[in-house]
C-alpha cells in the first residue's frame, strides 16, 4: 500500500516557524503510523523527530494527533486512513510546548506537574514492622488510578489547559488521587492543601472531557470530583473556594434552593471591597434589566425543612 | 405529553428570562408541565455527592409518585440529575439512601424516574416533524452558533448510553435547521463555558467566555444559542468582563434555547424577554422583526 503523509515540523527554539513536510511511503498492509514514521526517518529524512518506546500501545510515549485525533502512533493503522485518500496529517498532541517536530516537552506538560503533587507515600506505619492488611474495596479506586500510563491524553483533551497552561491538569491530579486515597498513607491533610492551591484541583471545570479522552477508563474527572468531595468533608482550605461552597451549601440548607446574588457576594468575601466593586458594573446592568435576583430576599421553598434535615444528616454521617 | 417540571434555581434567579419563556414555549407546543415546587437545588456539582445524591433521590421519588418523567431546562441540572440517577440504579446504594434519608418522610425511590432536558423532550418525545410544523416564523438568514454545556454532551454513560441517543450530540444543530436558521459551527460548542471556575480562577473562566463567543463572532454568527443558563451567565453576563480582559470587543447576543425556539414559534422578542440580557440582542431582534 502507498500512503502520503503531511507531518508537522518545527526546529527547536522559541522563534522557529512551524511548517509541514510531505512524504510518500510504500508500506505493508498492516503497517502502523509508527512504522511509517520509522520508514520515513530511515529512508527519506533523517532529521524527522518523533518519540516512541514500548511500541506495543502501552507506554504512551508515541502519542500524536493523526488526522486531528489523538492516537498512539504504534497502534494506529495506516490502511483505513489511506483508504480515505488524501494526505494523512500527523501532528504533535495539543496543549504541550513542542521541542522539535513531533517531540513535545513532557517535563513542562506532565512530569513537573506530577512532581508538584507529592507523588510518593508517607506510610502510616513508617518502620514497616507489620505488613499492612487492607480491605480490597479500599484499594479498588487506588488501583484504578494506578493503571494510568501517563499517555497524557486526558491533558490533551482538557478544557482548561489551552486557556491556562499552568493548571496542574487531569493526569497529575489522577496521580495525586492515587496517593490521597491510599489507605496506607497518612499525609491526607497535607496532600489536600497542596491540591487546593491556585492552579490546582479547584481550577478544573469538571467537564468530563478528561474521562472521555482516557483510553484506560480511569475517569480522571471522577477522580477529581472525589478529591474535592474529600476536601469539602474535611474543610476546604482554599479560602475563596471555601466561601463559595459554604455559601452555596448554607443557602440550600436555609431555603432549599440557591440565592445566587448572595452567593456572588459571599464568594468574593464580605470584607473584600475591591472584589465586590468588580461585581458592581455587571450587577448594576443586571438589576436595571430586571435580570438580577435581589440578594438576601430569598424565599424559603416548601419542603425546605425536609431538605435541610437531609443535608444535616449527610454531613453528620460523613464527618 | 406531561412532565414534572424542574426549573432549577438559575431560571428563577440569575436568568429570570428563562423560566417564563420556557413555560410559554411548552404551552404553545401543548407540552403539559406540573412544576415541582417543594424540591431542592440539584447541588450543581458544587455540593458533594454525599449531600446531593440524597436530596436528588428525594426529588426523583417525588416525580415517581407523580407518575411523571422530569423535565429540566438547564444542562447542569440535567447532568447532575442524570449522574445521580445512574448511581441510584444500584439497588444496594438506592436502598441505603432510601433507608437513611427518605424513609423518615415516607418516601421511597424505586429507580424508575426518567429525566429529560427540554431540548431532548422536543427532539425525542415531541419529534422533529411535529416541531417543524409548528414553526410559524422561520428564522431565515439568522446565523446561529450552538453551545451545549458540558453536561448535555458528557459523560457518555449518562448522556448517550444507547446508540440512538448519540443523536443528542447534534440536537442543537438540528434545531437550528428546523427553525430555518443558518448554522455557524464553532469548535468549542461541546466545551465548557468557563462558569464553574469563576471563583477559583476568574482569568481562566473569562478566557473561555472570550474564546467561544469570539470564535462565533469572527465566523459571522448573529447569535449563539444554549440550553444551559449557567453557560448563559458565563457567555452573556460575563461577556463584557471577558472583552475587557482580552482587550477586544465581541458583542455576541446569547439566546436561551427556549427563547430561540419561541421566536420561531411566533413569539415576539419581548415575549421571550430578550431585553433582560446583558449583551444587547438588538441585532437579532431587528433581523427577526424584518422576517415575515
Ligand atoms: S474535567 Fe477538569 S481536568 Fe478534566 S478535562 Fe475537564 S477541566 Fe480538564
Ligand atoms: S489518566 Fe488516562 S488519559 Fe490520563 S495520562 Fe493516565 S492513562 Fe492517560
Ligand atoms: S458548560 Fe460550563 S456551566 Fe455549562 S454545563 Fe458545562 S461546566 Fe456547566
Amino acid at each position: 500500500m502507498q500512503a502520503k503523509f503531511s507531518v508537522y515540523r518545527k526546529e527547536p527554539g522559541a522563534h522557529s516557524k512551524p511548517g509541514r513536510s510531505t512524504y510518500t511511503v510504500e508500506l505493508a498492509d498492516d503497517a502502523t503510523v509508527m512504522d511509517a514514521l520509522l520508514k520515513i526517518r530511515d529512508e527519506q529524512d533523517p532529521t524527522l523527530g518523533f518519540r516512541g518506546s514500548c511500541l506495543h500501545g502501552y507506554c504512551g510515549d508515541c502519542t500524536v494527533r493523526v488526522n486531528g485525533k489523538a492516537a498512539f502512533s504504534c497502534t494506529a493503522r495506516v490502511a483505513p486512513l489511506a483508504a480515505k485518500g488524501g494526505e494523512i496529517a500527523v501532528e504533535p498532541i495539543r496543549n504541550m510546548p513542542v521541542v522539535k517536530d513531533l517531540i513535545s516537552d513532557w517535563d513542562a506538560f506532565l512530569w513537573e506537574k506530577i512532581d508538584s503533587t507529592k507523588p510518593w507515600m508517607e506510610p502510616k506505619d513508617a518502620d514497616g514492622a507489620a505488613e499492612p492488611q487492607i480491605d480490597d474495596k479500599l484499594m479498588a479506586r487506588v488501583r484504578q488510578a494506578m493503571s494510568c500510563n501517563y499517555c497524557g491524553l486526558c491533558d490533551e483533551g482538557c478544557t482548561v489547559l489551552p486557556v491556562d497552561f499552568k493548571f496542574v491538569g487531569p493526569a497529575a491530579l489522577t496521580k495525586a488521587s492515587r496517593f490521597l486515597f491510599d489507605p496506607r498513607d497518612q499525609a491526607t491533610a497535607e496532600r489536600l492543601r497542596i491540591l487546593e492551591r491556585p492552579k490546582g484541583m479547584w481550577d478544573c471545570v469538571h467537564c468530563f472531557e478528561a474521562s472521555e479522552h482516557c483510553p484506560r477508563e480511569i475517569a480522571p474527572t471522577e477522580r477529581i470530583v472525589e478529591m474535592r468531595d474529600e476536601a469539602f468533608k474535611r474543610g476546604i482550605t482554599n479560602e475563596k473556594v471555601a466561601r463559595h461552597h459554604l455559601s452555596f451549601a448554607a443557602s440550600v440548607k436555609r431555603s432549599g434552593w440557591l440565592d445566587e446574588g448572595r452567593l456572588a457576594i459571599e464568594s468574593e468575601g464580605l470584607t473584600n471591597v475591591s472584589g465586590l466593586m468588580k461585581l458592581l458594573p455587571t450587577a448594576a446592568k443586571a438589576i436595571a434589566r430586571g435580570k438580577a435576583p435581589i440578594p438576601y430576599l430569598h424565599p424559603k421553598r416548601p419542603g425546605a425543612d425536609r431538605i435541610a434535615r437531609i443535608i444535616e444528616k449527610a454531613e453528620a454521617k460523613e464527618k | 405529553m406531561k412532565y414534572a417540571f424542574y426549573p432549577g434555581c438559575v431560571s428563577k434567579g440569575g436568568c429570570p428570562e428563562l423560566y417564563p419563556s420556557a413555560v410559554r414555549v411548552a404551552a404553545k407546543l401543548g407540552i403539559e408541565l406540573e412544576e415541582m415546587k417543594d424540591v431542592a437545588c440539584t447541588g450543581a456539582g458544587v455540593l458533594p455527592q454525599y449531600i446531593s445524591d440524597p436530596i436528588n433521590a428525594r426529588t426523583f421519588a417525588k416525580a415517581e409518585r407523580m407518575g411523571l418523567p422530569i423535565m429540566t431546562i438547564c444542562s447542569t441540572c440535567q447532568g447532575v440529575f442524570g449522574q445521580a440517577n445512574l448511581r441510584l440504579q444500584d439497588a444496594e446504594y438506592r436502598a441505603r439512601i432510601n433507608r437513611e434519608y427518605l424513609a423518615e418522610e415516607g418516601l421511597e425511590y424505586k429507580g424508575t424516574t426518567e429525566i429529560k432536558h427540554l431540548l431532548w423532550v422536543v427532539m425525542e418525545d415531541y419529534g422533529a416533524d411535529k416541531l417543524k410544523a409548528m414553526v410559524s416564523k422561520p428564522l431565515k438568514g439568522l446565523k446561529v452558533s450552538p453551545f451545549y454545556g458540558c453536561f448535555l454532551r458528557r459523560p457518555p454513560e449518562v448522556v448517550t448510553p444507547t446508540k440512538e441517543s448519540n443523536a443528542r450530540k447534534t440536537y442543537l444543530e438540528k434545531l437550528i435547521d428546523i427553525v430555518g436558521a443558518e448554522l455557524t459551527d464553532i469548535s468549542g460548542k461541546g466545551k465548557c463555558c468557563g462558569f464553574p471556575v469563576l471563583t477559583a480562577n476568574e482569568e481562566s473562566s473569562l478566557g473561555m467566555t472570550a474564546k467561544h463567543t469570539g470564535e462565533a463572532k469572527s465566523k459571522g454568527a448573529d447569535c449563539m444559542v444554549t440550553p444551559c443558563p449557567l453557560c448563559h451567565l458565563s457567555l452573556d453576563g460575563n461577556q463584557p468582563r471577558a472583552e475587557q480582559q482580552e482587550g477586544k470587543s465581541i458583542g455576541l447576543p446569547i439566546l436561551h434555547m427556549p427563547q430561540f425556539l419561541g421566536l420561531a414559534l411566533g413569539f415576539s422578542p419581548a415575549e421571550m424577554y430578550l431585553k433582560r440580557h446583558i449583551v444587547s440582542t438588538m441585532a437579532v431582534e431587528s433581523k427577526v422583526n424584518m422576517m415575515t
